[in-house]
């Protein structure tokens, strides 16, 4: 008996250490052979790098230029921001406020690729049946938004559009999570937020858009940036990165139903929310440009202005223009 | 007659008592499962029981499941052996000499104070976040209890058991492995399971740090799209994880320190007969 | 006539400003047995602790064989009040403490025959009584084949039946191995069945030593005279 608890517990020490090597190998898998140069590359489920990772062509034509591409999933933008602060990410796909709050907090980060806009699918979500029918309707509502992301940057654009002033609506920060189930149980009267979330949202919440990005100019566009020196010193790298990403996004317009299946899967989103949102927008991904440029300058001008950035930006400093 | 019966009896009370503990937990699970049958809690807010497991089955089938889990074991287990150690070996420096138990023990107590999850900004700017900065928080995590528990069961083995080894002129080696460590082990053990425990809270909050993988990464992910039967299935696997390593380490300190099992046998014999 | 082993020399012990010992003198004898009594607290422990080399004198000094001591003393062994037996080993092994090898372990075997407890060698200490967790201690002494055998009040804890039989087996092996023996008992009668002479401690000193010569001794007359040297003894520490 006793001897059997003892070779019983030994087992169990085998197992658990078996368990843990082979979980050892699976952390090394990734880490790639060292003979090509690492590229680390931040990205967020759905994005621009997403889809490069899914499609596979990416990383495989990286490889035959002597790059190693190690993808690196990040849950929202300011993590991936810190972590490209740190040193820890080469290039990181992210949405148009971080970069800009980034700079503020004195991050030294350079744009290096422009992608699509999600306008058609970032706005302003309200019940159907909303007593809201216009934007001037918002006045006096509660509207959900999360503090220093392009939530925010929507509703102040949204505002502006209405000619409402910033005290005229209550603003509710709430991050998403918290945000979703107020916003569901009634509890906020309007939600500023983007795809998946919104597809998803005006789908099972029985909601629509009261606005979108067309209409506010807050366009929420993609951005590829990267830490200044690492972009200064690595500007074949960046082209190529733009070449191949580029092509992966003609393969994602031209593919819808490949890429839906796989992200509803990695998403655990229904096919149909993916599907909405993907089909309203473009994928695309170029070098920067004066327009795009011009839109991030609006951001941070905007933001400065509410206080929500402490400094003043020139992107324009802060921007490589590759051709 | 009368024995076998009495016998009967005490078998009975026997299973009873090895089922006791399970009770709760199985009334629990069974009560979740008839709320959510008839509806009394949100579907979307808890999932059923069943509900988890057969999401528990297909992300197992898909292989996911299985890569998370010996991820995170690994993890834990890499961060247990570094920070463990770390923390047996200083513990047992300062439990020895007084020189080091000067020079560092109150830095260290210092040190100890701080809550290791505050340090996770600085880990991410010194380790980055890859693989050594989490395993690096969950030895740090780990690296306190055992330092403590093994400082003190050293400093506090019985003064007159060392005298006597040292009078029976024992080597200083021979001193250690059969007085000192083995006089110190029940608190060093102590310290084991304290440390598993840290080990797997701190894991579950280092693997939302940017993780791609681990069952940390699985409940952040699922949780960023409400996907509340995966969230459920993460905080069940760590109760799973949790129970099954303070399972070991109970089962290794009966193996190491049977003479004090032996110990308490013989007081409860006595303290048994003694009610009746 | 009979070798001398060890010789306290004008030994004194104080703790900071408190005199414990001083100007004690004494003469062990190679094989004899002696015994150390006196009041509580009168120092006899620490006297004995000293002839081990766990302490240090703090005047005057114990020369071994022509050698003074300093720190341990490699020929002795202490048996404790406490039976200090390691809990988590078996009685063997306790015996054994480092010692290793076949004739080791027999040489043990054999010295848990001589207690009396060869039955009981692969239990743990809690698993046994005060006495025979006593004949352990004496049995690991005895492993390192001690020239001087130091014995602290080790049958203070045991009932009167137990002690009377063990103070019998502890003469009995002292006698055939020719240890020489100190005893430190506050049990003037146990000083005197055992002893060859009998050292007093009183007022921080060796205050006197008593010869013994009806020691152990079965005629009803010696039980008399062994009698009559206890109460002498006591009414000496008394005074
Ligand atoms: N380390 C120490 N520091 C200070 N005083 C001490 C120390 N050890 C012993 N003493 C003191 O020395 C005196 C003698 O102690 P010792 O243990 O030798 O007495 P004893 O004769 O063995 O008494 P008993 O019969 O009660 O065991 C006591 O008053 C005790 O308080
Ligand atoms: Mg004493």
């Amino acid at each position: 008996m006793k001897n059997l608890k003892k070779s019983f517990i030994v087992v169990l020490l085998l197992f658990w250490c078996g368990v843990a090597v082979y979980g050892w190998h699976l952390t090394r898998e990734d880490a790639g052979s060292s003979s090509l140069k690492n590229v680390v590359v931040g990205y967020q489920a759905g994005d621009e790098f997403y889809v490069s990772k899914i499609r596979g062509q990416f990383v495989k034509k990286m490889k035959a230029k002597g790059y190693n591409v190690k993808f690196k999933e990040f849950q929202n933008g300011a993590a991936m921001m810190q972590a490209l602060a740190s040193g820890n990410v080469d290039y990181a796909r992210v949405g148009d406020t971080p970069p800009v709050s980034a700079l503020a907090s004195g991050t030294k980060l350079t744009y290096v690729a422009a992608g699509g806009t999600k306008a058609k699918g970032s706005g302003i979500l309200i019940h159907k049946n909303s007593s809201i029918k216009t934007l001037a309707d918002l006045k006096g509502k509660k509207v959900a938004y999360t503090k220093g992301t392009s939530s925010q940057y929507m509703l102040l654009r949204a505002l502006k559009v209405a000619g409402l002033s910033n005290d005229d609506i209550t603003w509710v920060n709430l991050d998403s999570d918290a945000a979703s189930v107020a916003y569901s149980k009634g509890k906020v009267d309007a939600w500023a937020n983007w795809d998946p979330s919104v597809a998803q949202v005006e789908i099972t919440e029985n909601s629509k858009l009261l606005v979108d990005g067309t209409t506010t100019k807050a366009l929420n566009r993609s951005f590829i940036v990267s830490p200044t020196t690492y972009a200064s010193k690595n500007k074949t790298l960046s082209k190529l990165i733009i070449k191949y990403t580029e092509q992966d996004m003609k393969w994602a317009n031209k593919n819808h139903s490949k890429l839906i299946k796989k992200m509803s899967a990695d998403l655990k989103l229904s096919k149909k929310v993916v599907r909405r949102s993907i089909t309203r927008r473009t994928f695309s991904m170029s070098s920067m440009s004066k327009s795009v440029v011009k839109e991030e300058q609006e951001i941070a001008n905007v933001f400065y202005d509410n206080n929500i950035l402490t400094k003043k930006i020139n992107v324009s400093k802060h921007v490589q223009y590759l051709k | 007659m009368e024995n076998i019966e009495t016998n009967e009896n005490y078998h009975f009370s026997l299973k009873l008592k090895n089922s006791l503990p399970w009770l709760i937990p199985v009334f629990l699970i069974a009560f979740w499962q008839v709320a959510c049958n008839l509806s009394w809690v949100n579907e979307t807010l808890l999932p059923s029981p069943i509900d988890v497991v057969t999401n528990g089955i297909k992300l197992f089938k898909k292989g996911e499941l299985q890569e998370n889990m010996s991820i995170s074991l690994y993890r834990a287990t890499a961060g247990l052996l570094i920070g463990g150690g770390l923390g047996f070996v200083l513990g047992f420096i300062n439990g020895v000499s007084h020189t080091t138990r000067l020079l560092f023990d109150s830095t260290i107590q210092m040190l100890r104070n701080i809550p290791h999850l505050a340090l996770i900004p600085l880990i991410i700017l010194w380790l980055g976040i890859g693989e050594s900065a989490k395993i690096s928080l969950v030895a740090l995590g780990c690296l306190f209890p055992m330092y403590i528990n093994t400082y003190h069961g050293i400093t506090s083995v019985d003064p007159k058991l060392i005298e006597m080894g040292k009078s029976y002129e024992l080597s200083k080696k021979d001193l250690f492995v059969k007085v000192i460590f083995p006089g110190a082990l029940p608190t060093i053990l102590m310290g084991v399971r304290y440390a598993l425990g840290v080990m797997w809270t701190t894991l579950i909050v280092a693997e939302t740090i940017s993780a791609s993988s681990g069952i940390g990464y699985m409940s952040t992910n699922a949780e960023q799209f409400m996907d509340m039967k995966t969230i459920v299935l993460c905080i069940l696997i760590y109760a799973l994880l949790g129970k099954s390593s303070d399972f070991i380490a109970k089962n290794l300190e009966d193996i190491f320190l049977e003479w004090r099992a032996i110990e308490r046998r013989d007081t409860n014999g006595s303290e048994a007969s003694g009610d009746k | 006539m009979a070798q001398k082993l060890l010789e306290i020399n004008k030994v004194g012990k104080s703790y900071g400003d408190s005199v414990i010992l001083s100007n004690a003198n004494l003469v062990i004898n190679e094989g004899e047995f002696i015994a150390l009594v006196g009041m509580s607290g009168g120092g006899k422990s620490t006297l004995l602790r000293m002839l081990a080399g766990l302490e240090e004198t703090s005047a005057g000094s114990i020369i071994q064989e022509g050698n003074k001591i300093h720190g341990l003393n490699k020929e002795a062994r202490v048996m404790f009040q406490e039976d200090r037996l390691l809990p988590w080993m078996n009685v063997t092994d306790n015996v054994l403490l480092d010692k290793k090898g076949k004739q080791a372990v027999a040489e043990a075997a054999q010295l848990l025959e001589q207690v009396g407890l060869s039955q009981y060698s692969t239990k743990i200490p809690t698993q046994l009584s005060g006495g025979q967790r006593q004949r352990v201690a004496l049995a690991r002494a005895l492993m390192s084949h001690p020239r001087l055998l130091l014995l602290d009040e080790p049958l203070g804890a045991l009932d009167a039946l137990t002690r009377t039989k063990m103070q019998e087996l502890i003469r009995k092996v002292c006698q055939d191995k020719a240890i020489t023996t100190f005893l430190v008992t506050h049990d003037i009668n146990e000083a005197v069945r055992m002893a060859d002479r009998i050292a007093v401690i009183k007022n921080g000193t060796i205050w006197r030593i008593v010869e013994n010569p009806y020691r152990g001794k079965e005629s009803l007359g010696d039980k008399e005279k062994e009698v009559e040297i206890s109460e002498e003894i006591l009414a000496e520490i008394l005074e």
